[in-house]
């Protein structure tokens, strides 16, 4: 192409560039406008709520506690080391104070909780105990003060009177008590104080004692945070005492089997008393019937328990009330007990006299017709069982033959052996023929004030093999569980009261297994007693089958329609 | 404090439950490790919000700046000596008239081995066999407390008794709850 032709085109090019930008100027101007706007967040303000928590509490109050005085500290006994805790070490399983399921308000129940476990104050400065409480003791005393009302009804020799009064120490110590009542059978009392002198011995502690005007002082005594009175001096005292000015913060029964009977003279008395708290202490809590459970409750909550309620209803009601252990349950290396059952065929002499006194006695009673009662059957039965023991006419006795034969081998291994009868004139009877074996006699006629002395020559004495004792003082509150051998000489009514018995040597700290015979005449009314009771302990397994306690050991006595029915009569008649 | 009466020493712990919250109690030990007062809150929950927002921070601000503080404050027992098995809580001291301490062996249990290099600033005082952590210009009040807290049995187990008791007044709510009352009123209806 020339150069004038390019121009040429340059000029035309550069006329069409300056017209389409024109033109594109035009177009836009006609042209919607497009308008983008900045952009602007919005701020959303997102409160944090403050949290404010809502705080409950409660101050305790801080009650004049009972000041133990200075306890001097056994020389011997060594400083608890002091050790740092290391971060290894295991935290221990602590005993606490539980609530009852009737204290209901939380500040009360948290009273209770916020209470130091009980391992701390037996293992604290604060307190000096002579030995550490077992685990199950422990639960006892746990039990025990945070009630107002409860049976504490473990098996005799698990030491109910210890786990009783360390609870009230620990109660007095730290002001919830201020005045105590321990009301026990008179035997016992000097039990008690024995038992405190060595749990509590800071506690001062008085047995109410002595003429009219020197126990009144007594009860009246302010000196005295504890007081034991026996169950025969609170009729004799009764206008004292239920005087509302003499006020007892706890009142405790022992052996409170006694009051089982809500009509009894002994049962309004106790019950009269002016008191907060009532604890009732039984190794035997219901022996006849579950009613008997209704006496005591009578005692610690009226009105709580009918006469009637069905078994189940009673032991659903009962049950936070009652804490019941037996030896089986708590102690693993508790020696055993082994039961002999010496049935015994009654001498020629015996069983003639034997025969003739049942054939004569059943046809008399049955010759009574209306007049029968049931102490003329009670009378027979009586007659019986002694004959069994002893022949009246000649002496011969069956099973002293067999307690001598068995008291030569215990007497030659220097063992030490119970013998327990119903009748102290049988005890009589034995003695000449037991003397070689060093015996020594406990029992109603012997007076109060010698039995401790008995028991301390008993313990002592290597020449002493055997203490013969009635049930009815021997069977509760001793401690002679240096004794490997007890004889059931003639069966009890009722097998508790057997438990008791045999439980004096059968208790903590036996030395090893305890060996019992029961002595029964075969095919007599020792026997046909012995069935009675062994179908009756059935029954009683119901009121503690949450307990898991033995039903052995809550079977009871025979009513009037069984002590008939020993002999084919009928109880109708009356 | 009153006239000669020995100083009294305070337990504090916060007990974290997924169903129910954050729950501070406060125990207040007299002679012997009795009780005299307990505080405890009502259980604290958190929302979604304070989780997203306070994220790892919540559980130190919910126990130093929420909880141990309406405690205390709550209390009307003069306090010797604060223990707490939280290290948290030390923070109170800032403010606080009596020392805090942070007992070794129970905060070990959620924290992991403490010695003199995880509290720098802190010296031990020993207190019923257990080490005692507190804060090195609070150290000599300490000890002198310490010292008349000769009676105090166990120096951990106390906390053990602000849990049970936070597990029972809980368990109160709860009652209470499903009987549609307040725990107060709960309570007058059954003791009645």
């Amino acid at each position: 192409m020339s150069p004038l032709a390019t121009a040429s085109i340059n000029q035309d090019v550069s006329i069409d560039v300056l017209s389409w930008i024109d033109n594109e100027r035009a177009r836009i101007a006609d042209s919607p406008q497009l308008r983008v706007d900045a952009i602007k967040p919005r701020v959303l303000p997102i409160a944090i709520k403050p949290i404010r928590p809502k705080v409950t509490g409660f101050q305790f109050p801080e009650a004049a506690a009972w000041q133990p005085a200075e306890v001097k500290k056994d020389p011997v006994r060594p400083e608890k080391p002091k050790t740092v805790k290391s971060a290894l070490s295991t935290p221990t399983k602590h005993h606490r104070i539980k609530p009852p399921s009737d204290v209901i308000k939380l500040e009360d129940r948290l009273f209770y909780l916020l209470q130091p476990p009980l391992e701390l104050l037996v293992r604290g400065d604060q307190l000096d105990f002579p030995f550490e409480p077992f685990p199950y003791q422990f639960d006892g005393i746990a039990f025990l003060f945070s009630r107002h009302s409860a049976i504490l009804a473990d098996e005799m020799g698990l030491g109910k009177t210890m786990q009783c009064v360390s609870t009230i120490r620990l109660l007095l110590c730290s002001g919830q008590l201020r005045s105590v009542l321990l009301v026990c059978p008179k035997p016992l009392v000097s039990n008690w104080l024995r038992e405190f002198s060595v749990w509590a011995p800071e506690i001062p502690i008085t047995d109410i004692s002595g003429n009219a005007a020197k126990r009144e002082l007594t009860w009246r005594s302010r000196e005295f945070p504890v007081k034991v009175a026996n169950y025969e001096l609170l009729m004799r005292d009764r206008e004292i005492i239920v005087d509302e000015s003499i006020h007892f913060d706890l009142v405790a029964l022992d052996e409170a089997q006694r009051i089982k009977n809500r009509s009894s003279t002994t049962a309004e008395v106790v019950c009269s008393i002016p008191r907060t708290r009532s604890w009732a202490l039984t190794g035997t809590p219901v022996e006849n019937s579950p009613d008997d459970l209704v006496g005591i409750f009578e005692f610690l909550s009226p009105g709580y328990l009918q006469p009637g309620l069905p078994l189940n209803e009673m032991a659903s009601r009962s049950q936070d009330h009652i804490l019941r252990r037996t030896k089986d349950m708590v102690l693993d290396n508790m020696p055993p007990k082994l039961y002999r059952d010496a049935d015994l065929d009654l001498t020629p002499e015996q069983w003639e006299t034997y025969t003739e006194a049942e054939e004569s006695g059943v046809v008399r009673l049955s010759d009574m017709g209306e007049e029968l009662t049931i102490q003329h059957v009670f009378e027979l039965v009586l007659r019986l069982k002694q004959i069994c023991n002893f022949d009246p006419v000649t002496g011969s006795s069956v099973k002293l033959q067999r307690l001598v034969a068995d008291m030569e081998e215990i007497a030659a291994s220097g063992k030490k052996a119970i013998l327990f009868s119903q009748w102290v004139n049988c005890i009589d009877k034995m003695r000449p023929e037991l003397e070689r074996f060093g015996p020594l006699e406990y029992h109603g006629r012997i007076p109060h004030k010698q039995r401790e002395g008995v028991i301390d020559q008993f313990k002592n004495d290597p020449d002493s093999h055997i203490i013969l004792m009635s049930y009815g003082a021997g069977s509760v509150g001793l401690n002679l569980q240096f004794c490997e051998y007890v004889f059931l000489f003639d069966r009890w009514w009722n097998p508790a009261i057997e438990d008791q018995a045999i439980n004096r040597a059968h208790r903590i700290g036996a030395a090893g297994a305890v060996t019992i015979t029961r002595m029964m005449a075969a095919n007599t009314i020792e026997q046909r007693i012995a069935d009675v009771l062994n179908q009756k302990r059935e029954m009683f397994d119901a009121l503690f089958a949450n307990q898991d306690s033995n039903p052995v050991n809550q079977s009871g006595g025979l009513t009037k329609e069984e002590i008939f029915g020993l002999f084919g009569l009928n109880a109708a008649k009356k | 404090m009153a006239q000669g009466r020995p100083a009294a020493i305070a337990y504090l712990t916060i007990v974290q439950d997924d169903r129910t919250g954050w729950t501070g109690g406060l125990l207040v030990l007299g002679v012997g490790g009795r009780p005299l007062e307990f505080q405890c809150t009502l259980p604290v929950r958190p929302s979604r919000t304070h989780e997203i927002l306070f994220g790892s921070s919540l559980r130190g601000h919910l126990i130093s700046e929420i909880i141990a503080p309406v405690l205390v404050e709550k209390c009307r027992t003069p306090i010797g000596l604060l223990c707490c098995d939280q290290p948290e809580v030390f923070r109170l001291g800032d403010t606080s008239v009596f020392p805090i301490g942070l007992v070794r062996q129970a905060a070990q249990v959620e924290e992991g081995p403490i010695d003199a290099d995880t509290l720098p600033q802190c010296e031990t005082v020993e207190l019923a066999g257990s080490l005692i952590d507190v804060p090195m210009e609070r150290h000599e009040g300490a000890l002198s407390i310490v010292n008349e807290l000769a009676d105090i049995p166990d120096a951990i187990e106390p906390f053990e008794r602000i849990r049970e008791a936070i597990r029972e007044a809980q368990a109160q709510i709860a009652a209470a709850a499903s009987a549609n009352m307040t725990p107060q009123r709960f309570s007058q209806s059954r003791a009645a």
